[in-house]
């Protein structure tokens, strides 16, 4: 005689039905944690600094906390804002339905990798070097920042020089991108209604 | 102090990187010139040494090509048997006993790199606009040997700046991370985009973790034992924890800031990521 494995009929059945339903609980769970990521990127020191353009001061404390700004040190022009390609990318995380499974609905979350954000955030003058692996790893020019207002500087406020006009100062590397990447990739699959 | 990793790093990485543009690019020429008597100081009062125009000179025998390096080994006759120490580094020879007097003219064969190769502790800033390199006088019309210890162009340094360590496995197996930035500085584009292709093509690469003290040069300059192979040294050690090159990007510097570089150098920039998994605290 035949037997009927009622949970299992169920799950069978069920599944499609629920289905729109867990995903709209889903959608926001997701969406809360995106901002909450985004949130966190545009709270980040390095985002404050360079997002206040040529007038901010080091807030994040990558060039000593002292004069200059890592918007002017980096090279960007007055017109640039080097944070929207990053927003842009950290806007288009999404999910898709991925399959089924007794008692679970998996989705499939489509974060961007560091390495994206580094290939949309050229340095201005060495485009295949990304400034925002700069911050984690390193950026050089620091000993011939001027924090001097002229025509000739890119950012109106810092300028190269060939000579060294301050006491050569190291950049201080600060975790960024590949750090909140990391975090929201665990944040993500932990994800539940 | 013993050597650490980083040195053990950064030797290795020199070696491989030395014979990776030499080997694919072929970045070297033969050259048969005079030698000129230059007085240096550094060196004890009863060696004499003689430069050649060209500097560094191919002391790598792994490297075979259309036109296979001269890889000298004796000048005039005489070689390491008669007290000539062959400083591949600075292109020239040092004697050590009485084969040539200072108003002798020598002549000899030897393979010139297209690049020469240093290990930087400089920053990128004062290589690129402090620094006034003399280029290698294969140009120049008047010939004269090459000042001993002086930094010449074509030249590509490497500096490592960065080092991290996150965990791995457990029982304190860590992956050990490096960046090693390669500034390129070239006569001409063409050399420029030469160098920055082949190293373009090198990620996911392995590379001999050779010991320190297995360096092939002697304090002068010279090949220890008097051959040095490349290929063979790495194979040797392959098997040992290599390291692995996990990504490199290549670039090149803003057309609209080349004014501000002394010289008409080309410059470009290579950044490896290396990577090794190691006990640091066994």
């Amino acid at each position: 005689m035949a037997t009927l494995n009622l949970q299992s009929e169920i799950n069978k059945k069920l599944a499609p039905q629920v289905r729109p339903e867990i995903r709209k609980l889903f959608q926001r769970s997701f969406q809360k944690k995106k901002n909450e990521m985004i949130a966190e990127f545009l709270n980040h020191p390095v985002t404050i600094e360079i997002k206040g353009g040529v007038d901010s001061t080091n807030v994040s404390g990558t060039l000593g906390g002292g004069s200059g700004n890592l918007f002017s040190f980096i090279g960007f022009d007055s017109k640039d804002d080097p944070i929207d390609p990053i927003l842009k990318i950290l806007e288009q995380i999404s999910f898709d339905y991925l399959n089924t499974s007794t008692k679970r609905i998996n989705y499939r979350i489509n974060l961007p990798s560091a390495k994206e954000i580094f290939a949309a955030t050229p340095m201005p003058w060495a485009t295949g070097r990304s400034w925002a692996k700069g911050i984690e790893t390193g950026i050089s020019g620091l000993g011939f920042y001027l924090r001097k207002e002229t025509p000739n500087s890119r950012s109106g406020l810092g300028v190269q020089s060939p000579r060294k006009v301050r006491k050569k100062s190291k950049f201080k590397n600060v975790k960024y991108i590949s750090d909140l990447i990391k975090r929201y990739e665990k944040e993500f699959s932990n994800l539940q209604i | 102090m013993k050597p650490q990793y980083q040195h053990e790093l950064m030797t290795s990485f020199m070696l491989w990187f030395d014979h990776e543009l030499l080997q694919k690019g072929e970045a070297y020429s033969n050259q048969t010139g005079s030698f000129y008597y230059s007085d240096d100081t550094r060196l004890p009062n009863e060696y004499k040494s003689y430069s050649s125009p060209y500097k560094q000179w191919v002391n790598d025998s792994s490297i075979n090509g259309d036109t296979n390096p001269i890889i000298p080994s004796s000048l005039m006759g005489s070689g390491r048997n008669d007290g000539i120490i062959f400083d591949f580094e600075n292109g020239r020879i040092i004697e050590t006993g009485g084969n040539f007097g200072t108003n002798n003219t020598i002549t000899g064969s030897f393979a010139v790199k297209d690049f020469n190769i240093y290990l930087t502790n400089e920053t990128e800033e004062d290589l690129i606009l402090e620094n006034k390199f003399e280029l290698n006088s294969r140009y120049a019309k008047t010939e004269t040997g090459v000042n001993p210890y002086d930094q010449m162009a074509p030249a590509i340094f490497l500096n490592c700046e960065y080092m991290r360590n996150e965990g791995f496995a457990f029982g304190g197996e860590e992956k050990t991370t490096n960046i090693v930035k390669a500034i390129v500085l070239a006569e001409n584009s063409y050399q420029l985009d030469g160098a920055l292709s082949i190293f373009a093509d090198s990620s996911r690469k392995i590379i001999s973790k050779i010991p320190f003290s297995k360096h092939p040069s002697t304090e002068y300059g010279d090949i220890k034992n008097g051959l040095y192979n490349y290929t063979n040294l790495a194979n040797t050690y392959l098997t040992a924890n290599p390291y692995y090159i996990e990504d490199v990007t290549v670039s090149k510097f803003s057309e609209k800031k080349q004014g501000i570089i002394p010289g008409n150098l080309k410059i470009g920039f290579i950044d490896f990521e290396v990577s090794a998994n190691r006990f640091p605290r066994s």
